[in-house]
């Protein structure tokens, strides 16, 4: 939970820096705020590294992070993924559970049809008692 | 005879069953014990299959050392035998296969996804339906103007996700009504009967039975969130948020499951909220959810005891003579 959190700062660091950054800029940054160890940012910014959303280049004898690409990019990936974007894996795959899918216009008639009928219903049963 | 019995009751099971319970719309009247049917129905083809390949075999070789099989029975018969066996070998093999790949697959994406929404999710508040949202643990909304409300099950912990575009559409209410929806199919871990039937169709996609079972198991999950949402905010908050984010404005309806939608909705309209009050129809509604709870139990259970239990003796028998 806090190393969650601790990504999602480092992250915003990078994604501000608008150039990569080395470990040592990452932690000065960060340590103005709070107390936090070099090797904790070291390793927080493996971790990103491996799940691919920062770049390491090697500058010297030090390496430079950035991130992989903007946030409003991974924001539009990760809704892309969310919405079945990636065609063909949905029906192999019980990865995320959907409140409603969307419709044709034909079916978005009916379904506006059966709306009333829920009004309807409810109208009927208001002397019954609160929903 | 038992091979015959067993192969006869799994291609009964795998074909003509799930096609008539797919049609069946009684079913929404009572979609938890629907999907326990389900699911019933389904292991008792697994077991079936597998007891016609396990009877085929112990005949090839229980009846005396040697080739006595081949000589009593005929080549006819041995081929049979044997052709089964393989067949069920084949078969098992493939759906375990496929349930493993698919397990690890959807784990993986799902782990993936949890990563990047908690990475990427909005956490300063704008609203005040905002407030109540991003307050509520696990709960995670993504910037943006598309319109997503789903969940990411997993044991290391659930999320349940909205974006923008959904919380400036709804109403608090509507958003209860979804946040309940979602929470319900989390609570259930309705992802593992989702799981178990989407590894079946991967595994035998041309089989035309697996694919309507996908889908009604997928419906009767839906359903049963809906009642569980409507319980919690009311029939008609869930209906207006179920019909406002269905209904995208301009070309969003590429994914053809919005027939479910209108089903659902009609189905909000049919069943008044508080269904504990209504007791004219709640009673043979509880009828019938007896009734097929019963009718699970018995798919499961005899084909066992009628079958297997005698095949077993005979074996048993065999062995220790």
């Amino acid at each position: 939970m806090a190393l969650g959190e601790l990504e999602r700062d480092v992250m915003d660091r990078l994604w501000t820096a608008g150039r990569p950054l080395t470990v040592r800029e990452v932690h000065e940054e960060l340590a103005t705020h709070r107390k936090i160890a070099y090797t904790t940012v070291m390793t927080v910014l493996d971790r990103l590294a491996k799940k691919k959303v920062v770049r390491q280049e090697r500058e010297g004898r030090a390496f430079r992070y950035s991130p992989a690409a903007t946030q409003e990019q991974m924001i539009a990936g990760l809704m892309l993924d969310a919405l079945g974007g990636v065609s063909g894996q949905d029906d192999r795959q019980a990865a995320l559970v959907h409140f409603v899918g969307g419709v044709s216009a034909a079916e978005a008639a009916a379904l506006r049809e059966a709306l009333d009928a829920v009004t309807a219903a409810e109208a009927a049963g208001d002397t019954t008692g609160p929903t | 005879m038992t091979a015959v019995w067993f192969a006869a009751l799994a291609l009964l099971l795998a074909g003509p069953v799930p096609a008539a319970l797919a049609r069946a719309r009684w079913t929404w009247q009572v979609p938890r014990a629907a999907l326990v049917l389900w699911q019933s129905v389904a292991l008792a083809a697994v077991l079936a299959t597998l007891g016609a390949g396990l009877a085929s075999l112990t005949l090839l070789f229980t009846e005396q050392p040697g080739f006595p099989f081949l000589a009593r029975h005929g080549l006819l018969q041995t081929t049979l035998n044997g052709l089964t066996s393989f067949l069920v070998a084949v078969v098992t093999v493939r759906f375990w296969a496929v349930a493993l790949l698919v397990g690890v697959r959807t784990r993986r994406r799902r782990n993936r996804h949890r990563e990047m929404v908690d990475l990427l999710h909005r956490r300063e508040s704008t609203g005040e339906v905002d407030r109540a949202v991003l307050g509520e643990s696990g709960v995670r909304v993504l910037a943006g103007p598309g319109r997503a409300a789903y969940c990411v099950p997993g044991v290391r912990g659930n999320r349940v996700v909205l974006s923008d575009g959904v919380l400036q559409e709804l109403t608090a209410q509507e958003v209860r009504a979804v946040l309940a929806h979602e929470r319900a199919h989390l609570r259930a871990r309705h992802d593992l009967v989702l799981e178990g039937f989407t590894a079946l169709h991967a595994a035998f996609p041309r089989l035309v039975s697996s694919r309507s079972a996908l889908d009604t198991v997928r419906l009767l999950v839906e359903m049963l969130a809906d009642d569980a949402a409507r319980r919690r905010a009311g029939s008609l908050p869930l209906a207006r948020a179920l019909v406002q984010l269905a209904s995208a404005p301009g070309g969003d309806g590429e994914m053809a499951v919005g027939a479910d939608a209108a089903t659902r909705v009609r189905r909000l309209a049919q069943r008044p909220a508080g269904e504990c009050g209504a007791g004219d129809r709640a009673l043979p509604r509880r009828g019938l959810a007896v009734t097929v709870y019963a009718v699970a139990a018995v798919v499961l259970l005899a084909p066992t005891a009628a079958i297997a239990l005698p095949w077993l003796l005979t074996s048993w028998d065999f062995l220790t003579r």
